[in-house]
């Protein structure tokens, strides 16, 4: 993973950092919420590691400093660069509204189109198309349900949100997996 | 033209289909001039017309190859796939010249079915404008980027080659089809600036249908970077399934990072790694220095320190290097050495990663 050292580098020192930070604020947690911190300054170095140039990583933060308890979470770990969450809350609040009346927009255009496809009689390679296009519209969805912020991309853009974000994975589990087993082979 | 064309080679990628969109209607317009100027030396007599073509063809030849190496050379391919459409661009420039040639000494050029219906040589000019227009709208719109005194004297020259051969009226067979298809089909999509897409054969050549197509061969190309990102995906063909091996990958990742930090959780009592004794042991040169500093004290927290030599199988040597934990070195020797070791591996380079060094050692 040479090409992705100094990736991994800042995501390390920026969640070393995160974690210093939080620290502070609680002395004794439960496991459960230990895990919780553990992973959401995870997350948030992760996702400041990008410098809010793709869109997971601003979706991810405002996403995270949404709500109410994790909110001064998030601002602990962003320490004084943190103008960008309360960008995104709002930029999120409208958009979320255009893309529910586009879904419902989209929802009337299927069921319309589904209706003209019973009547018109269909050949079959339509109908072989249409259902591999059915399938691979399925898993466009789940796919928008995995990635942060996914709901509001359209498919070029949700295919290179991919890459970026399963780049970003690997790194997270390549550094906490070094972690975890540094911290294991000493206990 | 070459404003609008400048100016569209900008945009994002969102603006592609609109850039495709006037690139159409450029070419759209281009014809209409194309049919004006043709349209001046109509009423010329076959015979003179024939002799003055014979000798543009091969200059035209010679300008068409131009404008192509030309735009090969100074066009910037575009992120998505770059080396796929340059090479695709070279192979089309010497089919292209070499086809025209042969073309130009044969026969009609059977871009449509509408040029062998109409064979009259009264009419040139729509019936070249139909079997042309295939083949105008990307050589016209290479050199509309390039230089602009170019145009004007290529195009001509290759309508009045058609014309010529629609002159002779020899209709060749299959053979000269599939030949003008193969061409036609191997040079379909150009990657210059902004996305010229040439209509295939039989295909609608309307700006909806090529917007469609250049937004479908972008995400294609997108997904083929997927697939060699994930392993396991380039033996799959089809969306469906290769879509299904991204989300389980992705699943698969996440669940990884959630069970990491449930690990995490377990091993430390405190979640700031001991980072406390960090701050008290050592003054801020901790962070200008390799931040591995900081992983140090990090790894023993509470620990019995013995010679751990396992989880280092390396013993690189011992060198001299500044010890941010002073208080603690003493403690045990042996499991420093490796840590020693791991910093001066790359104590050359900027700030040393102990964590570069350690994924390097473990991988």
């Amino acid at each position: 993973m040479c090409p992705h050292t100094s990736l991994k580098q800042q995501f390390l020192k920026k969640w070393i950092m995160g974690l210093q930070r939080c620290s502070f604020s609680k002395k004794n947690m439960s496991i459960l919420e230990r895990k919780k911190t553990i992973k959401l300054s995870a997350d948030i170095a992760m996702a400041s590691a990008r410098n809010g140039t793709t869109r997971w990583s601003r979706a991810l933060i405002s996403n995270a400093s949404k709500d109410g308890s994790d909110n001064r979470l998030v601002q602990q770990i962003l320490g004084p660069d943190s103008n960008t969450p309360a960008a995104t809350t709002t930029n999120k609040a409208g958009t979320r509204r255009a893309s529910v009346c586009k879904k419902i927009v989209k929802r009337s255009h299927q069921i319309r189109r589904r209706r003209r496809k019973c009547v018109a009689a269909a050949p079959v390679k339509a109908v072989t198309s249409s259902i591999s296009e059915h399938l691979v519209r399925k898993r466009r969805q789940v796919l928008k349900t995995l990635i942060p912020g996914g709901e509001f991309m359209d498919e070029i853009c949700l295919i290179e949100e991919t890459l970026d974000y399963i780049t970003s994975l690997r790194v997270q589990v390549d550094v906490m997996r070094s972690v975890a087993s540094a911290c294991f082979s000493q206990s | 033209m070459e404003l609008n064309a400048g100016a569209g080679g900008n945009g994002s990628h969102k603006t592609a289909s609109e850039r495709d969109e006037v690139a159409a209607l450029e070419s759209l317009q281009f014809t209409d001039e194309i049919r004006r100027l043709m349209s001046a030396p109509g009423g010329d007599n076959a015979s003179s017309f024939t002799a003055l073509l014979e000798l543009p063809a091969p200059q035209a030849v010679q300008l068409i190859q131009s404008p192509d190496s030309a735009k090969l050379i100074a066009a910037p391919a575009p992120a998505p796939a770059p080396n796929v459409d340059d090479f695709r661009g070279s192979f089309q420039f010497p089919f292209n010249c070499g086809l025209i040639d042969r073309a130009a000494r044969f026969s009609v050029f059977a871009g449509d079915g509408n040029i062998n219906g109409n064979n009259k040589s009264n009419s040139p000019e729509p019936t070249s404008y139909n079997s042309s227009a295939s083949l105008q709208k990307p050589v016209k719109n290479e050199p509309a980027e390039t230089e602009s005194s170019q145009p004007l004297v290529s195009d001509p020259t290759v309508e009045n080659r058609s014309i010529k051969r629609k002159d002779r009226e020899k209709v060749k067979g299959s053979s000269k089809k599939s030949k003008t298809s193969a061409k036609e089909s191997s040079e379909d999509a150009e990657k210059l600036p902004y996305v010229h897409v040439r209509a295939r054969r039989g295909q609608a050549t309307d700006s909806h249908s090529l917007a469609e197509r250049a937004r479908r061969e972008k995400i294609n190309a997108r997904m083929k970077l997927l697939q060699d990102l994930v392993p396991g995906c380039s033996k799959i063909s089809g969306t469906a399934l290769v879509l299904d091996e991204i989300i389980n990958h992705v699943q698969s990742l996440q669940r990884q990072v959630e069970f990491l930090s449930m690990r995490l959780a377990a091993v430390n009592p405190r979640i700031d790694f001991n980072l406390d004794s960090v701050f008290t042991a050592e003054s801020g040169s901790l962070m200008d220095s390799n931040f591995s500093g900081m992983v140090i004290p990090m790894m023993w927290p509470e620990v019995q320190l013995n010679g751990n030599r396992q989880q280092y199988p390396q013993q690189l040597h011992l060198d001299a290097f500044q010890q941010p934990v002073s208080g603690r070195e003493e403690v045990c020797n042996s499991y420093l050495t490796p840590e020693n070791s791991l910093l001066s591996y790359d104590s050359s380079g900027n700030s040393a990663s102990l964590h570069s060094n350690q994924l390097k050692m473990e991988l």
